[in-house]
């Protein structure tokens, strides 16, 4: 019993740093109808960062996420400037972005792999075997800082959507782009800014996996398949969806690792796919029909 | 600024009756005199010499690359479903052929067919789970089965894990080897292409474009559009399997890195897209086209790296200026050549 | 010079067919207009050319001589050119008083946002009992007070309105009629697409009439219906009829 509160402890800790990866894929779907199949192969890149400044300069990976999270909003402003734009108008839109983010996950991979090679990576910073012991449980200190800065980025997201102005507008273009655009929003610019802000949580997200997972550029595979049931299960362009089905999947693939070993972990986000599109289509907290 | 109106084929596939086609006999000579030159090639090993079995490895490769594209095209192109993971179907054919041949003795070159049905029902049941939602949800669940699949594959004794399964030769003398393969593949390409081009001159094949136009309007228009969309993912799945089974076998190995990565897929999307989604020459013609590509890059380059990036490169370059592919941009422009207006 | 002009525009939605041909009509500011005709005539093509939603293929939409067409909505609405769609959309997650304040988007200053809502509530006091109700829980009348009072959130000079009687009870479209009678008695420009002709054209000063994409007609609403025109394109081609028009006109 102690071990199987042990896993979901374990798991929940996890589930909030899956929560930070999968919310900046869901919202780029849910204010522009984008699904970001390079989404993986970015977080993977900013794994790559958080390592070389980590190696050189000696930066812990939390400091150095305070420099991916601008140079990937950076990023993704420059991304979606350069391709979404020209899209726009097409009738079979999310399908393009599903081709187009698809070309930019192999290009971005090829680049990686070309300038690291494939050797599988982590950094190693002096926290990442420390544990806390509360009772009879053993509270690793590395994913839980993880955690804890995940759930302080989750909830700044929170508050920038309901505080501020421009969130305001980035989540009425969520709900209806069409009475966004008629109350004067400037949904071109609430679309590049969320671009930017879902890149930014990849590259946050880059810097805590990099001492949670050992990565290589062909990884990115794993994650954004993950990452896309992750979504479709709490409901495409849902953050509260993508927040409750990460904390649940992550515990559950905690239960099954635990079990049957962790190479099946992955198995159950798939299976937890393909049941919610057999029971649920539209996912937990998801709205009936998405017509992409 | 006025709004520009442009045909785009990619999104709009255009019906056979609405531009000229070439008189059909002569599209009918050309592409039976192709066929049939590449069922004497084999014979002309004397004339080729040194460089035969190359050639023929090439011709495999490509009468491969055929096959499958154009299977996906059902789906991809005709209907608009992008499949994201397609490469299943080709691993679930080379498996089931390799395990016939290990514990029956059946050779692949009998049962790629049975391989094709194989994944054909595999492809149905899937269908049936995900082809009840539209759009993202399906390309999502495509890319999940490939890496589950892949998964099961690495892990599994029967197909033996991650060092896959070795197969025994064809009885046949080396220096002719290849050229069973070499047929079968024809065969099998020849079935594929065949295959796509009934479906489009069908009302099957119109359901299916009305689908990829306006799903809601196909189905107030009466199209069962889940049974359609379900059929021609079963059907596309078939010669992808039978094409898996083939090259399985001249592998001699099964390894679950040889068919489950989403390189293959990625291939396949791509040969497609960029001879042209949704008609019946595009893919043939994607398909020469890159493995003519891949040939020049590996030679130039070598390393594997770079020619992901020139893929996505490519891939990118045509959707964002060429989303019609070669055959949908020339026949939008009114310049395709009759021999490739096959729709 | 007119409020607002359209010059032999056309326009459609994606790679389909023109919708409007060729329509040239001007509005002059503070009267009010009724566009009426059959369905797919282009009258909600024609609003949504207007806002922003959609460009015109040809010819030119003038606000004050300036042209618009094709600049993107937010611009538009800037401008003070206010959309209601069919549809009314509105955000269905948020409450009646963050709808309201996202209709003021553009307004920076609180005092007058505070001031344009007491305003609005006055016009709809349902609105300020339904204050922190979720707009999509909401029924339709309320929907459509509330789109209604959205656009007066902005104080626009140019108020279009597409078919705001939609879907409602008549006790309730009634209402909304009313409403809109008091929005025109106001110094708003209106234009106004209804497909309850009668009720429509008793709320303005003006009508036009468009069909398959064309200005047939262009009259003073309590006139157009005498047009025999209307009962052409209405009813098609008469010969000896003996169908007599009900007391108030119209059609049945």
């Amino acid at each position: 019993m102690t071990q199987l509160i042990q896993v979901v402890i374990l798991g929940l800790l996890l589930g909030g740093v899956y929560a930070l990866m999968a919310s900046g894929l869901t919202l780029m779907f849910g204010v522009m109808r984008i699904v970001n199949l390079a989404h993986g192969v970015f977080i993977i890149a900013a794994c790559y960062v958080a390592f070389y400044l980590f190696r050189g300069p000696g930066w812990d990976p939390f400091v150095s996420l305070a420099v991916s999270m601008p140079l990937f909003f950076l990023i993704g402003v420059g991304v979606y400037s350069l391709l979404f734009p020209r899209i726009e108008g097409s009738p079979r839109f999310t399908e393009m972005t599903v081709l187009l983010t698809f070309a930019v996950a192999l290009i971005a991979e090829g680049l990686l792999a070309y300038f690291f090679t494939g050797t599988v990576r982590s950094t190693d910073p002096a926290y990442k075997t420390d544990a806390i012991r509360i009772a009879d449980f053993f509270i690793p200190t590395a994913q839980s800082l993880a955690s804890i800065t995940s759930l302080v980025l989750l909830i700044a997201l929170w508050a920038f959507l309901y505080f501020t102005r421009t969130g305001y507008a980035v989540r009425a273009t969520m709900q209806n782009r069409t009475a966004a655009q008629i109350v004067g929003v400037n949904v071109r610019r609430v679309s590049t800014i969320s671009f930017g802000i879902g890149m930014a949580l990849a590259g946050a997200s880059g810097s805590l996996i990099s001492f949670l997972f050992p990565f290589f550029p062909a990884r990115h595979w794993q994650w954004i398949a993950i990452l896309l049931a992750l979504i479709v299960l709490g409901g495409l362009g849902s953050l509260k969806g993508a927040v409750v089905g990460a904390l649940l999947l992550a515990v559950m693939a905690g239960i099954v690792s635990h079990f049957f070993g962790s190479t099946w972990s992955p198995m159950t986000f798939f299976g937890a796919l393909f049941l919610i599109l057999l029971i649920r289509p539209q996912g937990l907290f998801g709205h009936q029909a998405r017509v992409g | 600024m006025t709004q520009v109106e442009k045909k785009d084929s990619a999104d709009t596939p255009v019906s056979p009756a609405l531009h000229e086609p070439a008189p059909k006999r002569y599209r009918y000579l050309v592409v039976g005199l192709v066929t049939l030159l590449l069922a004497f090639l084999p014979l002309a090993r004397p004339l080729i010499g040194q460089p035969f079995n190359y050639v023929m490895q090439m011709g495999i490769v490509v009468l491969m690359w055929i096959a499958m594209s154009s299977s996906w095209n059902l789906i991809g192109g005709f209907t608009g479903y992008i499949s994201l993971g397609h490469n299943v179907f080709f691993g679930i054919g080379g498996y089931a052929a390799g395990l016939f041949l290990l514990y029956y003795g059946w050779s692949p070159f009998l049962t790629a067919p049975l391989a094709g049905l194989i994944a054909v029902a595999f492809g149905f049941m899937f269908g049936l789970i995900t082809l009840r939602t539209r759009g993202p949800s399906f390309i999502i669940s495509t890319i999940a089965l490939l890496l589950m699949t892949g998964l099961i594959f690495d892990n599994w004794d029967l197909v033996g894990g991650s060092n896959g399964l070795s197969l025994p030769l064809p009885p046949f003398p080396i220096e002719v080897l290849k050229i069973p393969f070499y047929y079968a593949m024809l065969v099998t390409s020849i079935g594929s292409v065949y295959l796509g081009y009934r479906v489009a001159h069908s009302k099957f094949g119109l359901a299916l474009r009305a689908i990829a136009q306006d799903e809601t309007k196909a189905e107030v228009a009466g199209i069962d559009t889940r049974r359609m969309k379900i059929a021609a993912f079963s059907i596309s799945a078939f010669f992808v399997g039978a094409a898996g089974a083939i090259w399985g076998y001249s592998l001699s190995y099964l390894r679950p890195t040889v068919f489950f990565i989403i390189g293959v897929a990625a291939q396949m999307v791509l040969m497609v897209i960029i001879g042209g989604r949704g008609t019946v020459a595009g893919p043939t013609v994607g398909a020469i086209l890159l493995v003519a590509l891949n040939e020049v890059s590996v030679s130039q380059f070598g390393s594997s790296e770079l020619n992901i990036v020139i893929t996505g490169v490519i891939l990118l370059v045509v959707l964002l200026f060429f989303p019609s592919g070669v055959v949908g941009t020339l026949r939008d422009r009114s310049r395709l050549p009759a021999f490739l207006d096959w729709d | 010079m007119a409020l607002l002009q359209l010059q032999d525009v056309n326009s459609g939605y994606g790679y389909g067919p023109d919708i409007l041909n060729g329509v040239s009509l001007d509005v002059e500011a503070g009267k009010s207009y009724c566009i009426i005709g059959p369905n797919g005539a282009g009258k909600s093509t024609l609003l949504k050319t207007v806002a922003g939603l959609l460009k015109p293929r040809r010819g030119q939409v003038l606000l004050d001589g300036a042209a618009i067409g094709g600049r993107r909505p937010d611009l538009i609405l800037a401008a003070g050119v206010c959309y209601v769609p069919q549809d009314r959309s509105l955000f269905p997650e948020m409450s009646v008083r963050e709808n309201l304040v996202m209709g003021a988007f553009l307004e920076t200053d609180k005092e007058v946002v505070k001031e344009r809502m007491d305003r609005v509530f006055e016009m709809f006091p349902v609105l300020e009992d339904r204050l922190n109700q979720r707009a999509g829980t909401m029924s339709g009348g309320e929907q459509q007070m509330l789109a209604l009072g959205r656009a007066l959130m902005i104080e626009p000079r140019l108020l279009m309105i597409d078919e705001p009687s939609l879907g409602l009870a008549p006790q309730i479209a009634e209402q909304i009629f009313e409403i809109i009678r008091r929005l025109a008695d106001l110094d708003i420009t209106l234009l106004l697409v209804e497909q309850n002709v009668l009720r429509g054209l008793d709320c303005t000063d003006w009508a036009f009439l468009l069909d398959l994409g064309e200005l047939r007609i262009e009259a003073p609403s309590d006139q157009i219906l005498d047009d025999p025109r209307i009962r052409e394109l209405y009813l098609g081609r008469q010969r000896e009829t003996t169908w007599q028009p009900r007391a108030g006109g119209g059609v049945s």
